[in-house]
């Protein structure tokens, strides 16, 4: 079944073809979920919510670009704002318990490269970080990435190189020789 | 170590970075399928997304607070106010359009001090964020066509709000980031944001942003 007639038969509402759309692209979904999310449970609500909003708003769909291109823009969309609106809810816990006097334990330097990148990548900007997951960690070209996140080519390039300058001087202290 | 041997190790590393688990396919497809037969079920009232509740609540806070202060405005329905009464029903017409505006300023304080942080960050305001400028925009046209615009004070700040709320909500219509740049030195130039926060009376908003930015 090629995509056009799989979205005719979604749009008719045969469960079989909402199914079969469902498992040709959710793989990549959950996986771009979890890579910006980073727990399970945060990429599960927004996979699922994709789909909802995908199934209940494929009428839009003018098939310009490719269903996976409109997908995944669906996706990075429902995760970088869940991820705001996790981002504020965490801050004010954050603020909460350290006022109370109850937060952990400060966590000393990690030496380990893979480690120290994590924390690297967690504090870059939200789109930063969208786009530095979705090119170097899972392998999005940036005509993909423009198009998800709604910006320019130029716009994705630029936004790598700044994030990979920030990671580098992140990761200065960590081998100094990487900073010229 | 050279350019091209550290994006190969971030390269390297960022393999592992929140690497997923096997995707649990069938537990999320249940979930999927569970909420799209509630949603189907469930009684809808078209059109209220919860940006349109917001703008409705804020629109009937803004006609609540005009009406009161029409209906005990001196002389309307009524016969001659004596002096008296007249200098009680302007001090309550005061207070309407005071809570009116406040409700409103408070708003667009929270709208703008977030339109000016998504804009550090690079971020797109998204189509709720855009739907609730529009919002605003007409209470402040709602607000320039009350007495509240009788204020000297009020009535210039609403007229520059006016101005960068319409631009604002007009954004969708262009991708270029140099849009959101000309609205913020707007912003700046005519110390919007400073003048609506001298403007909000103390302890009236829900959630002061100042200090944030």
């Amino acid at each position: 079944m090629d995509e056009r007639e799989l979205i005719s038969r979604v749009r008719a509402g045969e469960p079989a073809a909402e199914r079969a759309l469902y498992d040709a692209h959710v793989d990549r979904v959950y996986r771009l979920a979890f890579r910006l999310a980073g727990d399970d449970e945060l990429a599960r609500d927004f996979t699922q919510e994709t789909f909802i909003r995908a199934f209940d708003r494929l009428e839009t769909f003018r098939g310009e670009a490719r269903l996976s291109t409109w997908l995944h823009a669906v996706a990075t969309t429902v995760a970088l704002n869940g991820l705001r609106k996790v981002k504020r809810f965490r801050t004010r816990e954050t603020a909460l318990e350290a006022a109370d006097g109850v937060a952990g334990s400060v966590r000393s330097a990690e030496p380990d490269l893979k480690i120290r990148l994590r924390d690297a990548i967690d504090a870059l900007p939200r789109k930063y970080k969208a786009v530095v997951v979705m090119h170097d960690v899972e392998g999005y070209t940036h005509e993909e990435i423009a198009a998800a996140l709604g910006v320019e080519v130029g716009t994705s390039k630029a936004q790598l190189s700044r994030a990979r300058a920030k990671l580098r001087a992140a990761l200065a202290d960590f081998a100094g020789e990487w900073v010229s | 170590m050279n350019d091209d041997r550290f994006e190969t190790q971030i390269r390297e590393a960022a393999r592992d970075y929140h690497r997923p688990p096997e995707t649990p396919r069938e537990e999320m497809w249940a979930a999927i399928d569970a909420e799209r037969r509630r949603r189907r079920s469930a009684p809808r009232i078209p059109g209220l997304s919860p940006a349109w509740r917001w703008g409705i609540g804020m629109a009937a806070v803004l006609v609540l607070g005009i009406a009161i202060g029409r209906w005990i405005r001196p002389g309307v329905g009524g016969g001659p106010a004596t002096p008296s009464a007249s200098a009680a029903s302007r001090s309550r017409v005061d207070v309407a359009y005071h809570l009116a505006a406040a409700q409103y300023l408070s708003r667009t304080e929270i709208l703008l001090a977030g339109f000016r942080a998504d804009a550090r960050t690079g971020d797109r305001p998204d189509a709720q964020f855009l739907a609730q400028a529009r919002d605003l925009l007409s209470s402040t046209r709602l607000l320039l066509d009350s007495p509240a615009s009788q204020d000297p004070q009020l009535k210039p700040l609403l007229e520059d709000l006016e101005v960068v709320l319409a631009q604002i909500a007009l954004l969708p219509t262009s991708r270029d980031t140099a849009d959101v740049e000309i609205i913020n030195q707007g912003i700046d130039q005519r110390s919007v944001l400073t003048r609506l926060r001298t403007a909000i009376p103390v302890g009236s908003a829900p959630a002061r942003t100042q200090g944030v930015l």
